[in-house]
């Protein structure tokens, strides 16, 4: 893991200054089903190629962001704002 | 015989600096400033370097650009320097590697005369059984099987290990013609340059080469010698400020997104670049042959350096293995220096004419065309060659001489281009292993594609440099028919059984003939079976000949050789400089008190990256201040998070699991922290300190996690709420003991009396006109208040309430000492008592659930959980007084089985026995069970389950 994210504020840092949360997902409802809840917290889609995660800046503005990035090769990502979610979901044809 | 010599017919000689001596095995070896250990070690004739990894076979010298074994060397006591590419000091200590007793005589030879019974895998085969024969068989190969020594007294290491970075916007990597070429290319459209280079000065194998240069593309160079141009063209550069050179340094690793990493001496660079030129270059191909592996073998390139860079002669009577106009001019370089060329075996037909072969035959020096070298005699320096057809078989001929030199060929460095991403592949046209097509960001160019002319790699070179520049597409190479050099057959398929593939484990081709037939015919299980190119040199120097050997004897074309991956690091780097000292990347973290600890004689401890006062005399000794006296220690590490805002409740009630409707202002409460996954990771206190504002507590160590998950959920749920991080804008201390009432009382205008302040309260006054909150709580069992105030009178509050509370006896105590007043007490700490399966209600904090509320994080789980019963449960512990204490987390038994295991220990001063906190199943959990604990000697102790704390357990210090 060597690869350089763009952070929307700071932009181009190494991926160590970073910190993964987790894929973009939908919490359930507080009433869900119990299986739909141990989904959320312990499935992920681990796409092989692109797709939308939660990104902390710890090492600099300390700010959550989007990042939409390719698992395959950890090129050519997208970083976006959580409040321009809908706008970049829309980019990609309803996408994730 | 090797000399050093004064004067050359066909160049100058360089500068050599001063005269200076060093030690060599303990004897005085002369050498000048411009020396590096090898060539001081060959003109003094030391031939002999080192033994063999498996067999102790003498080897001497042989590229003497660093990239074999025999150039390891002991140098003031620290192992594994590269004789080759160090330069001599005045007064140093090199020592000889993997010998003993030494050099000349290795005792451990005989394994060399005994490689019959040494077959491939042997020592795998010969020890597996008995099992314990194997510790013992282990620590006798590994005396006579290995690499330098460390001296593990570490007294030599006075140097200090640095990282250091760049951001280059255009990274070269190799500083011969192609790379300098890049650098000007790159430089002239204005970008910044960094220009790396692992030999002691720029110029690549050009520093050795008396060719004029013609039509290159840089006019200023044509007609002079490429010594000479290229020494122009350094100094062209030179004068550009926008480049940055750094030589002596090995680029080891090429990582994502242009990502290099270097070392120089102690120092390890990484480098950021928008753009990588690669122009590693190429060395003499690796022949395989009879004893190829003898003292007196060096490459063309290596010779031609000896005497160009170093002024050496290094043998007297040579003969000249070649099949390209290059071994030509090796063949001029040395009888121009005075050798005497005894013959040159040229592996091309009748029919070849290049510029220095026309000279040489001017010369009258013995050519014989369409032969190549089968075996080499002589042990610790060879004395003859025998030379037959390159197709193997009968030798014709032999030569006396005590230097053969190897020009067959040139062996593109491809390491780095390929770096486990791309494989390199035969390219049958060119005769080499090349790699193609690279990641985005990175280019190549030179030697790498295939030999060529000065002026066409100057061109390629600068294309490429530009190409990067400008982020463009890579730029074709091209290599005409008479720059192409074929390849002689991989083996010589002479006589003879030593003939080596790697030479750093002394691997031949009949070992790996014989691993093949036992079944690691690929060529991937082949190098791990037969550890061929695992050695110092991990392949570099024997990479090719193992791909194409291990293609044709597992009978595929040599077409489709493959090498094996090529992985970082491409050149041996120091633990000293991966681990490095970083200080700036991980920030050591001191409380706004750390001073006054100092003052104290404090130990410390860390605590992540705090500096927290471990104790100041001993803990045992401090927590008895506190039971009979007066304590105060610094909790300034303390998460500290003011929530305020119309929705502060509602989001309290969404963030922590229990509710805080009809928590009162003035209050103060225990409260837990869970996931989503319903799992306790946290506790700390929460206060109401004025109507609508709350002031939360968190550990040390989620200080800063907690204050980013308070972000996250702000960002994707809608609370109109503030979150304030004062974590590190406020410092904080405990004052706790029996006395603390009436020290403090003296110091606030507030009523402090139990009636007006109970336990679990919170209140907000001054001390000495310094604003301060008081949280009257108890987690070390003892009347206590924990103040907070703000950071900027950390030191000046200390000192003050030091110097106020002298006269009830106020002693410092410190986090080693709390941990044992928790202990006491049975209170848990999250994350030491508790780990990623522990559910809150089997941690025995359940009470601090409130469940009946519509949402809140972790409530699934919580339900999950609740619903399940408690399987283990977390109890505190005592032991008998006579009982040795257990060591945290040794396990706890029943009948034998593991049925649980402990997570706090400690000597409880107060009691006089062991206590602890200990994860035992559900069922043996009541008040009064007793269990086995397993000390880490094996002994078993018996604990008592306890139902309470084992110190005052009804709280009533707390509460007074």
């Amino acid at each position: 893991m060597s690869f350089q994210l763009n952070c929307p504020n700071c932009g181009k840092r190494a991926v160590s200054e970073f910190t993964f949360k987790s894929e973009l997902k939908i919490r359930p409802a507080a009433d869900a089903d119990f299986s739909e809840w141990t989904d959320y917290v312990y499935f992920r889609e681990n796409n092989m190629g692109r797709q939308v995660e939660w990104w902390y800046h710890r090492s600099g503005c300390q700010s959550w962001f989007l990042a939409e990035r390719d698992t395959l090769n950890n090129t050519d990502h997208r970083s976006f704002w959580y409040e321009d979610l809908e706008q970049n979901s829309k980019d990609k044809n309803g996408g994730n | 015989m090797a000399k050093r010599i004064t004067t050359h017919q066909y160049c100058d000689l360089p500068d050599l600096g001063e005269r200076l001596s060093f030690k060599f095995n303990g004897k005085n070896i002369k050498a000048f400033t411009s020396d590096s250990i090898t060539s001081a070690l060959i003109a003094s004739e030391k031939t002999l370097l080192t033994r063999s990894f498996k067999y102790h076979r003498p080897r001497g010298a042989y590229d003497v650009f660093g990239q074999g074994h025999e150039s390891l060397v002991t140098v003031n006591k620290e192992p594994n320097i590269l004789a080759d590419r160090t330069r001599v000091e005045d007064g140093m200590f090199v020592e000889s590697q993997n010998v003993w007793p030494s050099v000349d005589f290795d005792i451990a030879a005989v394994n060399d005369v005994l490689v019959p019974m040494l077959p491939n895998g042997f020592y795998y085969k010969m020890f597996h059984k008995p099992k314990w024969i194997w510790p013992i068989a282990e620590h006798q190969i590994r005396k006579v099987a290995g690499l330098g020594k460390i001296d593990v007294t570490g007294k030599h290491v006075d140097r200090r290990y640095e990282k250091h970075y760049r951001f280059p916007d255009v990274c070269v990597v190799g500083g011969g013609p192609s790379g300098l070429a890049a650098a000007k290319g790159a430089l002239d459209e204005g970008k910044q340059v960094l220009l790396i280079d692992d030999n002691p000065e720029l110029g690549g194998h050009a520093l050795h080469s008396i060719l004029p240069v013609v039509n290159c593309s840089n006019s200023a160079l044509n007609g002079i010698p490429e010594y000479k141009a290229v020494k122009k063209l350094i100094e062209e550069l030179a004068e550009n400020t926008n480049l940055e050179v750094m030589v002596n340094t090995s680029v080891f690793g090429l990582y994502e997104d242009n990502l290099v990493a270097a070392q120089c001496d102690a120092n390890l660079f990484k480098i950021r670049a928008e753009s990588v030129v690669l122009a590693p270059g190429a060395t003499d191909r690796h022949l395989v042959f009879e004893n190829n592996d003898r003292p007196g073998i060096l490459t063309a390139r290596g010779v031609e350096n000896l005497i160009m860079c170093h002024a050496v002669l290094p043998g007297k009577d040579t003969v000249v293995v070649t099949t390209h106009d290059g071994g030509f001019h090796t063949a001029l370089l040395l009888k121009g220096a005075g050798a005497n060329v005894v013959a040159i075996i040229d592996g091309r037909e009748p029919g070849s004419d290049g510029e220095f072969e026309k000279q040489v035959r001017n010369l009258a020096i013995p050519i014989y065309k369409g032969l190549t070298v089968h075996s080499a005699h002589g042990k610790k320096r060879i004395n003859r060659v025998d030379v037959g057809p390159i197709s193997g078989g009968d030798s014709h001929q032999s030569f006396d001489c005590d230097l053969l030199v190897m020009a067959v060929g040139f062996k593109p460095q491809v390491n780095l281009l390929s770096m486990g991403r791309k494989r390199p592949e035969w390219d049958s046209q060119r005769q080499i292993l090349r790699v193609n097509d690279l990641p985005s960001g990175m280019y190549s160019t030179g030697d790498v594609h295939g030999t060529a002319s000065f002026s066409r790699l100057y061109t390629e070179g600068t294309d490429s440099g530009k190409a990067a520049a400008l982020n463009d597409d890579a730029p074709k190479t091209e290599r005409t028919a008479d720059e192409i050099i074929m390849a002689l057959p991989a083996d010589i398929e002479s006589a003879g059984t030593h003939h080596f593939i790697c030479k750093c484990m002394d691997v031949t081709r009949t070992e790996a003939k014989a691993s093949i037939d036992e079944g690691y015919d690929q060529v991937e299980s082949l190098k791990r079976y037969s550890s061929m190119g695992m050695g110092p040199c991990q392949g570099k120097a024997c990479h090719e000949a193992v791909a194409r050997l291990a293609a044709i004897d597992t009978g595929i074309s040599e077409a489709k050789a493959v090498p094996t991956t090529m992985r970082p690091p491409f050149s041996g780097v120091s633990f000293g400089v991966l681990a490095g000292r970083a200080p700036h990347l991980s920030p050591i973290r001191r409380t706004p008190i750390h001073q006054c600890h100092i003052d104290h004689g404090v130990k410390f401890l860390d605590a992540g990256q705090w500096k927290r006062p471990d104790s100041y005399t001993n803990p045992q000794e401090e927590v008895g201040f506190v039971r009979n006296g007066l304590g105060m220690i610094d909790v300034s590490t303390l998460g500290k998070i003011e929530i305020n805002g119309p929705d502060a409740v509602a989001f309290l009630h969404f963030m922590l699991p229990a509710k805080y409707a009809k928590f009162e202002v003035g209050r103060t409460r225990y409260s837990i922290m869970v996931g989503e996954d319903g799992i306790l990771f946290e506790d700390g206190t929460i206060s109401h300190l004025e109507q609508g504002k709350y002031y939360l507590t968190t550990t040390t160590g989620n200080q800063d996690a907690i204050n980013a998950l308070f972000q996250w959920w702000l960002l994707v749920e809608d609370f109109d709420v503030q979150v304030k991080n004062l974590s590190l804008a406020n410092a904080a201390v405990n004052v706790t003991g029996a006395a603390s009432r009436e020290f403090l009382q003296k110091l606030v205008e507030i009523d402090m009396s139990n009636k007006a302040f109970p336990y679990m309260h919170c209140r907000q006054t001054s001390i000495a006109d310094v604003p301060v909150s008081f949280y009257r709580i108890g987690f070390t069992g003892e009347l206590g208040y924990e103040i907070h105030f703000p950071a900027e009178y950390g030191e000046s509050m200390w000192r003050y309430l030091m110097t106020e509370g002298e006269t009830f006896g106020i002693k410092p105590f410190g986090v080693e000492t709390q941990r044992i007043l928790r202990l006491e007490k049975g209170h848990l700490i999250p994350g030491t008592d508790s780990d990623a399966l522990s559910s809150p209600y089997e941690t025995g904090v359940g009470f601090a659930i409130k469940d009946d509320k519509v949402d809140f994080v972790g409530k699934a789980f919580l339900k999950h959980f609740k619903d399940r019963g408690l399987d283990n449960k977390l109890v505190p512990y005592q032991l008998d007084p006579s009982s040795p204490i257990p060591d945290d987390g040794v396990a706890v038994l029943e009948n034998g089985e593991i049925a649980g295991r402990v997570t706090s220990s400690r000597m409880s001063p107060t009691m006089k026995r062991g206590i602890g906190l200990a994860w035992v199943r559900n069922d043996m959990s009541g008040s009064g069970n007793n269990f086995t604990i397993r000390l880490a000697d094996g002994q078993d102790v018996t604990a008592t389950v306890l139902d309470h704390a084992v110190y005052d357990p009804e709280g009533l210090r707390l509460k007074s």
